[in-house]
């Protein structure tokens, strides 16, 4: 048996997988350069990294869909060279997706079933087997609230992604990989008691996650990518979040600290919200003050899309006002909400889907709700284009060759970073982000954080809703929550913590006695 | 502990994907004018009567109206639809040109343009159909196709009659400064399109539609109205080409859109436009029109039986669609990086 | 407790299909009602044969059409292999039942290879659908026009004369064959190849990640989809019992709008054959309706156009509002 040049670990050490210089180009583009890994049975390994550094080009050649250049890898002590997803499958490893592989108009048991749904006579599908089967499946992993027969598409995206990983766990005889998998989970008991089911059995679990509170929570050891290359692998009780910053970045934090906010107290709301109701969100009022930041916590589906879509122009409220600048206005698309007074600008969810113009490039896709005022006889080019989009650009530390990039092949961070700089180029004095650094790695969270900020010291207000908790302690001057739909408690300034939000979130009042945290 | 990364550049992050300079567009119009170049110059081996000047000016004149035709069309394909309506309109504004303006009629230069606007009202048709009826747009052209060919068909009771305004027939047979006035249509139509297409906030906005409705409506572009006018646009543009046909052939007949559909797709894909909406540039469409006439000149002057040179013609199509695909730009891009 | 996640009435794929089969079903029984009342004749044997034989070609090639569809793509070739397998019958006729098998298995044959050169084209070399297609029809329409540059030659009697037959003085020969073609169908939309044809119709990249083999499957569907263009060139040249090298020209564009009509989602991963084969019979009787109610041939395709967005509109709210009432 030939060694490439790499090392092979005897199995004796507890490892399941091992993987050695692997590389992996696409033409002229070097995905990945060198990345070594190492997975011992029964312990959960993060893999940290900025969005491009190639995490998801390694996660994709372990899970079997991606065949690498150059390298080694071994499962269990023998060559572990999948050519397809189920082959990796076949071998024990199965990967629980962060964009979901989940087939939308198939049920959740076909789905589960798949590519091998149940047959009953030679090559019919047999639908009850295929219930049956699923149904067993899903009270295995505590999720029998999921009806087998009920079609993906009509899902919450929640519960589509615990699909997915129940999927993966299924099939994950010695390694599991998990990519984001708390992308839409607001909460991590569930995943969590499921890995340590899984690391009791002794699999290998690979966690990739911008959290860094979660990896700490659930990760013994964590290696670090940067451009493409495996920079270090520590135990994460050994390192602290400065030295893996340091790893993952290059330099050192620059701990910015909270700072003072820039609200104006006296002065006349900007936003004003009197009684919104729409779809999940009941009699919502508040306001959001010239200079204030307004953050937004809650659980999943409390009703903060709903609010959000609403301010936004993509839904009709059932009823209730909005004022902007003290008049009233009827938002009913996007694009009058950006004409409506000193206008709203709205970051969607997901940029994949609403956000990015994909084809066009960064700059374009920047100035492109501005285009008609910076053309001249309605035309435009690239030059005036760029001219616009600089000073946007720079504001959220947008590298400024990259404006003339497709947006589509521009990392998850720049493309962020990119629809950030649109809703600040619109001239709009409200900003509704909707989770705005999610998928974002921590040196891009910073940049964002200093463009909401300077935003915010120039007079805006924004309101954006987080799911991560720390985000909206650091960012926020007041901080609403919702519970079922309702505004149960707003916290003030220094207030703002995270056992008091988490409090709030699960339904307690300020006046209940608080449940101990751990 | 951990090793200090010795990165003196502070830009958190290299993003080594690939250097998007030189667009696969502008590469594809380039291999399309190339091939058209070589097809002419290789057809002097065929017959000495071709590859001269006089056939460039023929296959300018003659591709001049698939670029009219496929301007429309690409708009709509961009903005994320498709129009089969065109050779009815083709015909329409043909008929309309002959038998309701016809040869001596002194109201001409006022009666042209309001058969380019009742064009443009059935484009609107089809537009409100695809728009607000929510029709997919390949049936709602579908049926303004076969609706329009029926209403052509009884107005003018099976037979075309009339002949050609002298001002259409001016317009593309005529010459000026020694320039076949047709030509100077053709220049100065494709510099007026690739404004519109490329340089205009218009044009802009039917590329953010074509690529994504909802990211362009929460960007806040008036959606409904630029999937509304490339439909108005491709209308008169096709209206137009059936002006031009009368034009250059002294008449209508009941059917003389009906070879111009498929060529109109054919040279929007070929130039790069994907079918799909959001990609593609008017420069290549015209490098495709202008590949399809030529290929069409060139195969016809071959004397082969018109089966041969029909698979002859879906043959090189074919081949232009393999050597135009995605990874052969990156592979072109590839040598291209430093 | 309740449960999350929405089920329609019977499984989720299956009551969207039924659903939109039910709708244009519905349409057909009301337009031959109308038809019936105008045409009292229309009820005859004879009169129901002539109808499903002229139906027959134009329903099995908007199946095939309905296949690449459902996977998310367009075929145009359509019109190239009915042109094809119409001039072969009609150049090289083959005598006797033999000969019709004979020559049965020569169309399948034609439209399978056509099939799989497109299957190769879309799926391996990732042309677009559209595109590759209409480079392969040409090719084929040339073909046609070498074996028979005009309309003319003879389709064997056998062929003509009994696949227009009827069975028991009842039953249409071509209307059973229709059906078989229709109940295979049904039996493979119960195996792995339905399910992935669905699958990579709707998100072709989340069947990829869940081990769907995308590329076979998709082959598969533009040679299958072949195969059946082939078989309606068969019935075609049954039919007309003559070959024409532009015999499939007419079928290309109705076979989308009888997709359409029947309700299945051009962009893919909804809808189905059977209620496809409805919208070209509707299609199809729609036709005789305009002829019989006298209006004059030179305008009834406004009647057409129109009733085809009105159909198209009628079967999408009626869609929409099903998924509504179930959540």
């Amino acid at each position: 048996m030939s060694i490439s040049g790499a090392c092979v670990p005897a199995v004796s050490d507890g490892l399941e997988l091992s993987v050695t210089r692997v590389g992996k180009s696409y033409g002229a583009t070097v995905a990945l350069e060198q990345a070594d890994i190492n997975l011992r049975a029964g312990e959960v390994h993060s893999l940290l990294g900025e969005n491009g550094a190639g995490k998801s080009t390694l996660v994709r050649i372990l899970a079997g869909a991606v065949v690498p250049d150059c390298g080694a890898m071994n499962l269990h002590g023998e060559p572990y060279r999948p050519t397809s997803i189920t082959e990796a499958r076949h071998q024990g490893v199965s990967t629980a997706f962060q964009e979901l592989s989940l087939v939308p108009n198939l049920s959740v048991a076909q789905n589960l079933m798949l590519p091998r749904i149940p047959k009953s006579v030679f090559f019919i599908l047999s639908a009850a087997e295929t219930m049956r089967r699923a149904s067993s499946i899903l009270a295995r992993y505590d999720l029998e609230r999921l009806d087998p027969a009920a079609e993906v598409a009509s899902l919450p995206l929640a519960e589509r992604q615990r699909l997915e990983i129940v999927r993966a766990l299924e099939n994950a005889r010695r390694v599991l990989i998990l990519d984001e998998p708390t992308a839409s989970l607001a909460e991590t008991d569930w995943l969590f008691g499921q890995i340590r089911h899984a690391t009791d059995r002794g699999v290998a679990v690979l966690y990739i996650s911008h959290r860094l509170a979660e990896v700490r929570e659930i990760c013994q050891r964590a290696t670090v990518l940067r451009n493409g290359r495996t920079i270090a692998s520590v135990s994460l009780n050994e390192a602290s979040n400065d030295d893996i910053f340091e790893m993952m970045v290059g330099r050192r934090d620059d701990h910015v600290r909270k700072h003072a906010s820039s609200a104006l107290k006296d002065a006349a709301p900007r936003l004003s919200v009197h009684s919104l109701s729409n779809g999940v969100l009941v009699d919502a009022s508040f306001n959001v003050r010239p200079g204030e930041i307004l953050a937004v916590a809650a659980l999943e589906g409390q009703g903060q899309r709903s609010l959000f879509r609403c301010l936004a122009g993509l839904e009709p409220a059932k009823s209730g006002s909005i004022e902007i600048d003290g008049r009233e206005h009827s938002i009913s698309s996007p694009r009058k909400a950006l004409k409506a007074g000193s206008g709203i600008a709205y970051l969607p969810e997901e940029r994949k889907t609403e956000g990015i113009l994909a084809g066009l490039s960064a700059a374009t896709n920047i100035v492109v709700p501005i285009l008609s005022r910076i053309s001249t006889a309605r035309l435009v080019g690239q030059k005036a284009e760029a001219e616009a989009a600089g000073p946007e650009g720079a504001k959220v530390e947008l590298n400024e060759r990259y404006l003339s990039f497709a947006i589509g092949d521009l990392s998850g961070g720049n493309q962020q970073k990119a629809l950030i700089a649109r809703t600040l180029a619109t001239g709009a004095r409200t900003l509704l982000l909707f989770d705005p650094t999610r998928g974002v790695d921590v040196g891009t969270k910073q940049a964002i954080y200093g463009a909401i900020r300077a935003f915010a010291a120039n007079g805006g207000s924004v309101l954006f809703y987080s799911s991560e908790l720390p985000e909206i302690v650091q960012l926020a001057d007041r901080c609403m929550v919702l519970y079922q739909g309702k505004i149960v408690e707003t916290f003030e300034d220094t207030a703002i913590d995270e056992q008091g939000l988490v409090a709030a979130m699960i339904g307690h009042r300020a006046t209940a006695p608080l449940r101990a945290t751990q | 502990m951990t090793s200090r990364a010795q990165n003196t550049s502070y830009i958190a992050v290299q993003d080594k994907r690939g250097n998007a300079k030189v667009s696969r567009e502008t590469i594809s119009a380039f291999s399309v004018a190339v091939l058209c170049v070589v097809m002419l110059l290789g057809s002097r081996f065929i017959s000495p009567s071709l590859g001269s000047w006089s056939q460039v000016e023929t296959v300018l004149t003659l591709g001049s109206f698939l670029v009219v035709l496929s301007f429309g069309q690409g708009l709509v394909v961009l903005s994320g639809g498709l129009d089969l309506s065109l050779p009815a309109l083709i015909t329409l504004g043909g008929v309309l040109s002959t038998a309701w303006v016809g040869a001596g009629n002194p109201d001409a230069l006022f009666l042209l343009p309001l058969v380019l606007v009742g064009c443009g009202l059935v484009g609107s048709f089809t537009a409100v159909g695809v728009v607000w009826l929510k029709v997919p747009p390949f049936i709602m052209s579908m049926a303004t196709s076969i609706m329009v060919a029926s209403a052509t068909l009884g107005m003018t009771n099976g037979t075309t009659r009339g002949a050609a305004p002298e001002l259409l027939a001016d317009l593309m047979k005529s010459q000026i400064a020694g320039v076949p006035a047709s030509i100077l249509l053709l220049l100065a139509f494709v510099f007026l399109g690739w404004i519109v297409q490329a340089r205009s906030v218009f044009g802009r906005h039917v590329y953010a539609v074509g690529t994504n409705v909802q990211a362009a409506r929460i960007a806040g572009i008036p959606v409904t109205l630029t999937q509304f006018l490339p439909y108005v646009i491709s209308a008169v543009c096709a209206g137009f080409v059936g002006m031009m046909l009368v034009g250059y052939s002294n008449g209508a007949t009941l059917r003389m859109g009906d070879n111009y559909l498929l060529p109109s797709i054919a040279a929007v894909v070929i130039g790069g436009s994907s079918i799909l909406g959001g990609r593609g540039t008017f420069l290549g469409t015209v490098g495709g029109a202008i590949l399809l006439t030529t290929l069409g000149t060139v195969i016809s002057a071959i004397g082969l039986n018109f089966g041969l040179r029909t698979i002859i013609e879906g043959s090189i199509i074919l081949i232009a669609l393999l050597v135009l695909r995605d990874e052969f730009f990156e592979r072109l891009r590839g040598f291209r990086k430093p | 407790m309740s449960k999350i996640g929405v089920v329609h009435p019977k499984r989720s794929m299956k009551s969207v299909l039924l659903r939109g089969s039910f709708i244009i079903l519905a349409l057909y029984i009301a337009l031959y009602v109308v038809y019936a009342v105008q045409q009292p004749r229309a009820l005859g044997a004879g009169a129901i044969a002539s109808l499903v034989n002229n139906t027959v070609p134009l329903a099995l090639a908007s199946a095939g059409q309905a296949i690449v569809v459902l996977s998310r793509g367009f075929d145009l070739s359509l019109a190239g292999v009915v042109s094809i397998t119409n001039v072969v019958m009609a150049v090289y006729p083959l005598e006797g039942p033999g000969g019709a098998l004979v020559s049965l298995a020569i169309c399948l044959a034609i439209g399978g290879v056509v099939g799989a050169v497109n299957g190769w084209l879309v799926a391996y070399l990732r042309i677009q659908a559209i595109a590759a297609t209409l480079a392969t029809m040409i090719v084929c329409q040339g073909v046609a026009l070498l074996i028979l540059d005009a309309p003319g030659g003879a389709v064997a009697e056998w062929v003509s004369y009994e696949l227009t037959d009827r069975i028991f003085n009842f039953i249409p020969v071509s209307g059973l064959i229709l059906g078989s073609v229709v109940c295979l169908w049904l039996l493979a939309r119960k195996t792995d190849f339905g399910v992935a044809l669905y699958a990579i119709g709707a998100d072709e990249h989340a069947a990829r990640l869940s081990g769907v083999p995308v590329l076979k499957v998709r082959f598969f569907a533009f040679v299958l989809a072949g195969m059946i263009y082939g078989l309606a060139g068969y019935m075609l040249s049954a039919q007309t019992a003559t070959g024409s090298p532009t015999a499939g020209e007419p079928l290309l564009m109705l076979s989308f709008a009888a997709v359409a009509l029947g309700g299945t989602s051009l962009s893919g991963g909804k809808g189905g054959l059977f209620a496809s084969v409805m919208g070209a019979a509707t299609l199809m009787l729609l036709q005789k309706v305009l002829f019989s109610s006298g209006v004059s041939s030179f305008y009834t395709g406004i009647f057409q156009g129109a009733v085809l967005i009105f159909a198209v509109m009628f079967s999408a709210l009626l869609t929409r509002l099903g998924e509504r009432k179930s959540k």
